[in-house]
């Protein structure tokens, strides 16, 4: 119990930090565009209309009985923020090492920043994914979505699904500090990991055997309870949420234990 | 206040060169000396003890190991071997301006670096004026420091650096920037410092400014400490040996 209150005693101490790191990071990104932040809003918003119209209207996937554009669409927020949050905070800690090398700083500072960082743009893309929802009340799509109570779950599906990918993020810029492969590994993993989830087809399209297996895609389990939410309008079982939780909190665990372990070997590697 | 402990500090230099594919290819082929040469000690069995308020200079050849100390007892680096233990908050002048982001403006910069050595958000909110006017760049404050000279850039890293008042001091080498007038300014701020009880590691080549504020006096040479004493007599004893 002392040991959680002195990690959570320092996580306060070094708010400020992460604070101007996230800061940073959006300056730098908008510095010197005219529209700013407003490309945090725009982006997704143009890169779901080329996904819906490369998939529903090219490729005429449907899933039968619900909204195709909002299941696609949730998918891809939602595998988008993943990739990128475990991508940046994977760099996160060798980009940072000229600064490592000169001032004492808690190194976990650096890829959690980045989920964080990603985590605002992730949050900016939640509008207009609420509105293609608010839509299909109008006719956007074949299906109407319905919003209702169990969307307040929401929150907790992508809570686990940030700790997940902070787990991720520590455990793999931790191993790219020794292992510089890992970046250009990563990039593949990532590829075929997007394809391996259901983020633009549905899991019925495959073999019975394989859709036992996706079960033990963790992304998997985070995209099937926000759209039994969105599209279904029901409540995922109390067993998924329990997973939810458990492979959140895990991975987690045991990025932070790795991290923990290697991080006074990082100075050597610089 | 610093307690040094037998220290000691292993690089591997082979880290740098061997951890490939294609060396493992050619190393198959050359039959590799042993791997034990790559092993580098920066600092051998150290011990030096700091009492409160008192400011201990250190001295030594380029990649005499002075640096190295400097960041293990910062915290920077964990000694391989041997224990330190600081009573006390560390405000490390290592290096200036660490983690300025050039596409940031002054202001901003001045809240990054400010965050990175430790300050607190509401410290920084009343410090702001004071560091704004000590580094002399107010008409530049919304420049992104990319377009800053050298010069400027230090004044300002200088002024955020020392705008606390640090229970222990480590300074690298750093009285000597900007021009004529803010070096005298910056000396000025140091000596203040100092002279305020503060403790301080303190590492220079210029023996005059060693022999103007130390209290005592560290060489070290090839890792190891030579003589630990009496600020100058060991200097005096040092630029003999520098000399032959």
């Amino acid at each position: 119990m002392t040991k959680v209150k002195a990690i959570l005693g320092n996580f306060k101490r070094y708010w400020f930090l992460m604070t101007q790191l996230i800061g940073r990071d959006f300056k730098v990104k908008y510095k010197r565009s005219v529209l700013g932040i407003l490309w945090s809003l725009l982006n997704p918003i143009l890169m779901m209309t080329v996904m819906a119209v490369v998939f529903s209207q090219m490729f005429k996937f449907k899933v039968d009985g619900i909204n195709y554009l909002v299941y696609l669409m949730t998918g891809i927020i939602m595998f988008n923020y993943f990739s990128q949050a475990s991508n940046m905070a994977m760099t996160s800690v060798v980009e940072n090492f000229t600064l490592i090398n000169k001032v004492y700083i808690p190194k976990y500072i650096f890829p959690v920043a980045k989920c964080l960082f990603i985590g605002i743009d992730f949050l900016l893309t939640l509008i207009p994914w609420l509105a293609i929802i608010g839509l299909s009340y109008f006719g956007l799509g074949e299906y109407t979505c319905h919003f209702n109570v169990y969307f307040l779950m929401l929150p907790y599906v992508f809570l686990c699904m940030f700790l997940f990918t902070v787990g991720m993020g520590l455990l793999l810029s931790c191993l790219s500090v020794f292992l510089r492969d890992i970046w250009h590994i990563y990039g593949i993993v990532l590829t075929l990991w997007n394809y391996l989830t259901p983020v633009f087809y549905s899991i019925e399209i495959l073999p019975t055997k394989l859709q036992f297996l996706m079960h033990f895609n963790p992304l998997y389990q985070f995209l099937n309870a926000a759209r039994t939410i969105v599209l279904y309008g029901k409540c995922p079982s109390l067993k998924t949420l329990g997973i939810l939780g458990f492979i959140g909190v895990g991975m987690l665990i045991i990025g932070s234990l790795v991290f923990r372990k290697k991080q006074d070997k990082f100075i050597y590697y610089v | 206040m610093i307690k040094i402990d037998n220290v000691s500090m292993m690089f591997n230099l082979g880290i740098e060169k061997d951890f490939s594919l294609k060396q493992a290819f050619i190393n198959i082929f050359t039959k590799k000396s042993k791997r034990k040469k790559d092993e580098f000690w920066a600092l051998k069995d150290v011990n030096i003890h700091v009492g409160k308020g008192e400011v201990v200079g250190l001295i030594g050849s380029n990649g005499a190991g002075k640096s190295t100390l400097l960041k293990v007892v910062s915290g920077v680096m964990k000694p391989t071997k041997g224990k330190v233990t600081v009573n006390g908050v560390i405000s490390p002048m290592i290096e200036l301006g660490a983690g300025f982001d050039p596409n940031l403006t002054a202001r901003e910069n001045i809240y990054l670096n400010g965050a990175i050595l430790g300050y607190s958000k509401k410290f920084l909110n009343e410090k702001f004026d004071e560091i704004v006017e000590f580094s002399e760049l107010r008409e530049f404050l919304d420049v992104p420091i990319k377009n800053f000279s050298s010069g400027m850039t230090a004044k300002l890293a200088f002024s955020i650096a020392t705008i606390v008042n640090p229970e222990i001091l480590i300074v690298d080498e750093i009285l000597s920037v900007g021009d004529i007038k803010f070096q005298e300014k910056s000396k000025a701020k140091m000596m203040e410092m100092i002279k305020g009880g503060t403790t301080v590691l303190y590492v220079s080549h210029s023996l005059q400014s060693i022999k103007d504020l130390c209290t005592k006096v560290v060489w070290i040479e090839h890792g190891k400490v030579i003589k630990i004493g009496n600020t100058e007599e060991v200097c005096d004893e040092y630029y003999k040996e520098q000399m032959k």
